[in-house]
């Protein structure tokens, strides 16, 4: 029997089965655990076909308690002799076995312990061991056959799509045609079997854009699967944060963005061999871009195949832009649909109701109850513009399901977590249906099988764009035919079906035939920059498939112009070259680059991620008290990206802190977690590019010193990884069955959408959280995080001075009647659009006291002054991220900045009086000093603070531009002499007297000038040739006329004295008694004298002490500064600047 | 690593009667990476589609030992009984085998075609 030495190593166990052999087949029991394990040692070992505890070995055990029980009814089966066959003619028959046994009809068998001779099998029964083996060959068996089930059925959809009969087609056609048209309607296949053809036919470097990330993953995945590969890595995607391809890959699904990227680096496009655009009909901006970069690309890539894939939406649109490429044209596979036109009677007009009347929507789902008997499947999908509407809906069908029991009702929007889109896809229990609240997401993103049901409001939500305000609506339109025809095809995928149309068939045919293009939608900026930074050309000329409205092109130029972006000529510059390769919007690009300027890169990384994201505070917890106060200690009067700039940090921390649970503490406070994982993901792709682009040293490593916690590292990042596959391997989501919603008139709130996802997560691992701790370094983070907590006082000033200068020129004034009304009604303004309020998500919402100017009206001049021109060191302006038009005009994501300072280092225009006391920003903002003195001082010092800081952010980027070259080229010798970077010292200087800038307490009034006003500003071109007796006022520009204000520009953006006022007419010839307090020079002068003399003499000062007396006498090198001058007292001409006249002349005194 | 050179296929199996194709990578009586299984007839590997475990195989189709076609395993189209048959086959010699085969066969329909008609092209 057992071999001695396992005897003894389980002797225990052996003494129960020693008594006799019969006595233990007798008492054999296959459910206990130890027998269980005996045949598991032996059969299910690490290098065997099953393994011990994996998931096969409790499917096997399954599986053989099934088959027991089968083969104990079938045991009285008679073994029936078949009568001896004479032996076949043909040899392979002939030996046949003939008593039949299933055991013949399995393919394979299994190698066991007792042919392996290993000993440790042979103490268990041989009888008990071919039961074993009989049932793991059927095991196994009923394994092939299930896979191969799939496999077949898998290869008959396949055949079976519409579009089968035209891969051969479609192939031969690419091989006569460069650019070949697949124009298909939704179901017909394509975008899943066209890239397999390609594949199948041997292509490889095939690429297949799609407009959406979402899209990229899910074809990936299917794609895979089909083709077979769904585990190797002959199918990839790439989107903005995720890869999956590698050397193998043949073929990668990616966003058109991503594409025009990798163009932007490679023009000629090597990498590819075949390019499939996916979805052209939408019409997204980046993908009109890619046709015209495409249609220009293509005579000098003639190997390049292109294919563009369409719904049968204008087709001969794109086949003739490409010189009337083949089309070839795919049926759909759609069922018939009966259409039911019911209007809407114009009930709500009346009341001018905000929400929307969901009592139409009702109606239908009464019609669906008393029509279909509820055992007749088919869910129902209702198309409405955006999510306020979604919710009214939602509340009433609700309340309409938990009173029939028939319905289970889910929304559906790009708001949603990943999780809560989800569930749409689950099914229903028997007699309930499915009702989906969608915006036009699943229009065409999103599929949803079993949908028999359409209701179209006829609505969709767009944003649209006002190039002349810069402004984005989210505006309600009608939608198109051609999108009334998809959302209605949704309801024949799976057999016949009924669209209600919740307007009139003359409302139909009044729609236009197509929605109208993106890029006829949108602000241009990003894509002008990027058209220029791929050097096609003045983008007033590029050859759009349909051009974009030429005011919107302008518009975006000169956006970026006033961005810095390009220069006058519309060449990028250094600073317009980095946004280009920043994927973010303009604004956020810049704070990117100046916070790196000032060391605050690392919370100017978490505020440019956290602006770039949706923001993470969900609807439903701004009506909650308990969420608003939990989210109160986060808050930060200083304006909204503080608040998400704390939020982020604090969320770190959570998650460092491994005992706590991060989702529990965001619904808490409501706060979409989703959108932290994006901020986090955002965050570190912003970084490695400020890496790449050399404004940010790269981190270090930061590897703990000690090798045991190196190890405990590496031992959590393997478990890590483990959990992720684990989870991955479990992630064929099987279909859930929804359950009714119990408490339905809750459902609407947010905890209970939580709820359900929340609960599927726990009882396996969160995902997330895995993910998230695989692909960042938390400690990194967390660092940061604690680092912003520690930043100092000045530090925060300077990180809200970089924000305001990134967000310049968004900026609005408080109304001056804000302190008198109610905290809901406050009111603001910008440039170009009056009455915006503050979005109620932000925290000025509930504090907007902190913008109010307390202080009581200062004494002095002015007596004349309209009451609310309030004279306050305190006015305050708002610098916003978007302003957004949906019922109101909202502010997004305001920062609290302080008006005189902020006017005068940002302003691109600057215009003055005679005596500087009234300064105008921009056209639009008026302020008035008292102190004139003081004003003049504060001008000279704000010119100073932006010439420096100017040539230091030239500097920087020139030295970042040359670093990049220098790794272009890989040649260290022949460089030309490396542009320097700025010194740390220099930087430290700039900001310290930014920040003492910025506390300078100077009371003004501040004033939006009113259209009149605006209008009357300037006092025109003079006729006057007399320049200013004092020319190179305010450092060592030159003053020429300003051709169309009058008055004198001293830099690119002041003009001095060229506001039209009674008073300036005499200001600037008014002379006061002055002493320099630096030289103690006493003269009456006019202000421009004064301010002149001041900043000569602090640069006189800065040759060192006693330089004052000595400088004339010096050989100095010859100033702009220096003019011509006559003395009329002792009648000689000299060179002079003029501080050494003013000298000069005092000795005459 | 090996594996991704063993996973490589070795070109397309294609039923000669379903037409059902798919790519194999072995053909052999020892699936790779599998040391307690053996195959019992000469058979069309590949590496099983749907398992994320890398040594999972599955069979694809064998010849049959009395025609030679190439036939997959599926039930349309042949069955195994020591041997591989394809259906013709068997129904041609339904006397060589058992009544469960035979009563077994009875059930069985023809097999699905898979093969598409394919359309025209759009003038060229």
């Amino acid at each position: 029997m057992a071999a001695p030495r396992a005897r003894e190593a389980r002797g225990h166990r052996d003494h129960r089965r020693v008594p006799s052999e019969e006595e233990a087949l007798e008492k054999w029991d296959w459910d206990r655990a130890e027998t269980r394990r005996l045949f598991e040692d032996a059969f299910f070992r690490d290098e065997d076909y099953i393994r011990q505890g994996s998931e096969d070995c409790h499917k096997f055990w399954a599986f053989f308690e099934r088959l027991q029980r089968f083969q104990s009814l079938q045991t009285s089966r008679k073994e029936e002799k078949d009568p001896r066959h004479p032996k076949h003619r043909i040899p392979a028959l002939a030996d046949l076995p003939h008593t039949y046994d299933p055991r013949y009809r399995i393919n394979l068998s299994v190698l066991g312990p007792d042919m392996r001779d290993t000993g440790r099998g042979s103490r268990l029964p041989p009888k008990r061991v071919s039961e074993f083996r009989r049932a793991l060959l059927h095991y196994l068996d009923f394994g092939q056959k299930q896979a191969f089930g799939r496999l077949a059925k898998l290869q008959r959809e396949r055949a079976a799509l519409p579009i089968a009969q035209y891969g051969d087609c479609i192939l031969q056609t690419l091989k006569q045609h460069q650019v070949v048209v697949v124009a298909g309607d939704t179901g017909c296949g394509k975008s899943t079997q066209v890239p397999q053809y390609l594949l199948a036919a041997g292509f490889s470097h095939v690429a297949c854009t799609q407009p959406r990330r979402i899209a990229c993953i899910s074809l990936a995945k299917r794609v895979g699967f089909e083709s077979l590969s769904q585990y190797g890595s002959q199918v990839g995607y790439q989107i903005r944060f995720e890869s999956t391809r590698s050397a193998a890959t043949k073929i990668v699904f990616l966003t058109v963005g991503l594409l025009l990227r990798q163009i932007q680096r490679e023009p000629s496009l090597p990498q590819y061999k075949v390019l499939i655009v996916d979805e052209v009909h939408e019409r997204q901006l980046h993908s009109d871009f890619l046709l015209g970069v495409l249609q220009r690309l293509l005579p000098t890539r003639p190997d390049l195949k292109v294919v563009l894939m369409s719904a049968t939406i204008n087709i001969a649109l794109f086949s003739s832009y490409f010189g009337n490429a083949p089309v070839v044209q795919v049926p759909g596979r759609l069922f018939p649909i009966t259409v039911i036109y019911q209007p809407q009677e114009a009930e709500q007009t009346a009341s001018k109701s905000e929400k929307l009347d969901p009592r139409p929507f009702l109606r239908v789902l009464e019609a669906i109850d008393n029509k279909y008997a509820a055992e007749e499947r088919g869910d129902l999908l209702v198309f409405l513009s955006g999510m306020a509407e979604i919710g009214a809906v939602l509340e009433a069908a609700q309340t309409y399901a938990s009173r029939t029991q028939r319905w289970v009702v889910l929304p559906l929007h790009s708001a949603l977590s990943v999780a809560d889109q989800d569930k749409v896809f689950d099914v229903a229990p028997p007699g309930v249906r499915k009702c989906i609240l969608s915006t036009n997401i699943a229009e065409t993103s999103v599929t949803i099988e079993g949908i028999r049901f359409v209701v179209d409001s006829g609505k969709v939500k767009e944003m649209s764009y006002d190039p002349q305000a810069k402004l984005q609506r989210l505006q309600e339109f009608w939608i198109s035919q051609a999108s009334a025809e998809q959302r209605k095809g949704r309801a024949g995928r799976t057999g016949p079906g009924v669209c209600y149309r919740l307007y009139a068939e003359s409302d139909y045919d009044a729609f236009a035939p197509y929605p109208v293009p993106e890029i006829r939608r949108v602000a241009l900026d990003a894509l002008v920059l990027q058209m220029k930074s791929m050097s096609v050309g003045d983008p007033r000329t590029f050859p759009f498939i349909e051009p974009p409205p030429p005011a919107s092109l302008e518009t975006a130029i000169q956006y970026l112009r006033d961005q810095g972006a390009l220069d006058a000529s519309e060449a990028l510059t250094p600073i317009g070259c980095l946004l280009a390769q920043l994927p973010v919007d303009v604004v956020i690009g810049k704070m990117l680059i100046l916070g790196s300027m000032f060391s605050l890169a690392e919370p100017v990384l978490t505020i440019a991620a956290a602006l770039s994201v949706q923001s993470p505070f969900t609807r439903s917890a701004q009506s909650s008290l308990e969420c608003a106060a939990a989210r109160r200690p986060l808050e930060s009067d200083q304006g909204d990206p503080f608040t998400l700039f704390n939020v982020f940090n604090a969320w770190v921390q959570v998650k460092a802190e491994r005992s706590r649970n991060s989702r529990k503490w965001c619904r808490r406070r409501g706060v979409e977690e989703h959108r932290l994982y994006e901020m986090a993901n955002l965050r570190r792709q912003f970084k490695e590019l400020l890496e790449d682009h050399g404004l940010l040293a790269g981190a270090q490593e930061a590897t703990p010193g000690d090798s045991y916690s190196r190890l405990q590292q590496r031992l959590e990042r393997r478990a890590l990884h483990q959990l992720k596959r684990q989870h991955e391997e479990g992630a064929g989501r099987r279909r859930k069955v929804l359950r009714l919603q119990e408490e339905a008139d809750d459902g609407s709130s947010d905890e209970d959408r939580a709820g359900p996802a929340a609960r599927r997560a726990d009882d396996s691992v969160d995902i997330q959280d895995v993910k998230f701790k695989l692909r960042h370094n938390l400690e990194q983070l967390q660092a940061a995080a604690s680092s912003a907590q520690a930043l100092t006082r000045e530090q925060l000033l300077l990180l809200k001075l970089v924000l305001a200068r990134g967000l310049y020129p968004q900026l609005a004034v408080p109304d001056p009647f804000n302190s008198g009304r109610k905290d809901s009604d406050q009111i603001f303004h910008t440039q170009a659009k009056q009455g915006a309020v503050l979005h109620p998500t932000s925290v000025f919402a509930s504090s907007p006291e902190v913008l109010h100017t307390e202080e009581p009206p200062a004494t002095g001049a002015g007596g004349s002054r309209d009451d609310k021109d309030k004279m306050s060191s305190k006015h305050q302006l708002l610098a916003f991220v978007s302003l957004l038009e949906t019922n109101k005009l909202y502010l997004v994501n305001c920062v609290r900045v302080p008006a005189l300072q902020s006017l005068l280092l940002f302003s691109r225009s600057l215009d003055t009086n005679g005596d500087c006391s009234r300064l105008v920003a921009d056209g639009w903002l008026e302020l008035q000093l008292v102190d004139s003195e003081g004003a003049v001082r504060l001008l000279g010092a704000a010119l100073r603070l932006r010439a420096r800081w100017e040539s230091a952010l030239d500097r920087q980027l020139s030295h970042q531009a040359w670093q990049q070259q220098r790794q272009r080229r890989q040649r260290l010798e022949e460089d030309e002499e490396e542009a320097a970077p700025i010194s740390r010292t220099e930087v430290a200087a700039l900001s310290r007297e930014l920040l003492q800038f910025m506390a300078t307490k100077v009371p003004c009034s501040l004033r939006r000038l009113t259209g009149l006003e605006a209008q009357n500003l300037y006092v025109g071109p003079q006729t006057v040739t007399a320049t200013p007796s004092l020319p190179g006022l305010f450092g060592s520009s030159t003053l020429s006329p300003h051709p169309t204000k009058g008055g004198y520009s001293v830099t690119d953006f002041l003009t001095y004295n060229c506001l039209s006022s009674d008073t300036d007419l005499y200001s600037d010839c008014l002379r006061t008694f002055w002493t320099c307090p630096r030289c103690d020079l006493h003269l009456p002068l006019t202000p421009l004298e004064r301010v002149a003399h001041e900043s000569a003499c602090a640069a006189g000062l800065d040759g060192g002490p006693g330089a004052e007396e000595a400088a004339p006498e010096q050989p100095q090198k010859p100033s702009a500064l220096q003019r011509p001058y006559r003395c009329d007292a002792c009648h000689r001409d000299f060179l002079f600047t003029p501080t050494e006249a003013l000298r000069h002349r005092r000795q005459h005194m | 690593m090996a594996s991704e050179a063993e996973r490589r296929p070795l070109g397309v199996f294609e039923c000669q009667l379903c037409g059902l194709t798919a790519p194999y990578s072995y053909v052999g009586q020892k699936p790779p990476n599998t040391q307690s299984v053996v195959l019992l007839e000469e058979s069309y590997v590949m590496k099983d589609p749907f398992s994320p475990d890398r040594d999972r195989f599955l069979v694809l189709g064998a010849q049959c030992s009395v025609c030679g076609r190439l036939v997959c395993v599926g039930p349309e189209c042949s069955l195994f009984y020591s041997k591989r048959f394809c259906l013709p086959c068997v129904r041609e010699n339904l006397g060589a085998f058992p009544a469960e085969i035979r009563q077994d066969l009875e059930k069985r329909k023809a097999p699905p075609s898979m093969r598409s008609s394919g359309r025209a092209c759009p003038g060229t």
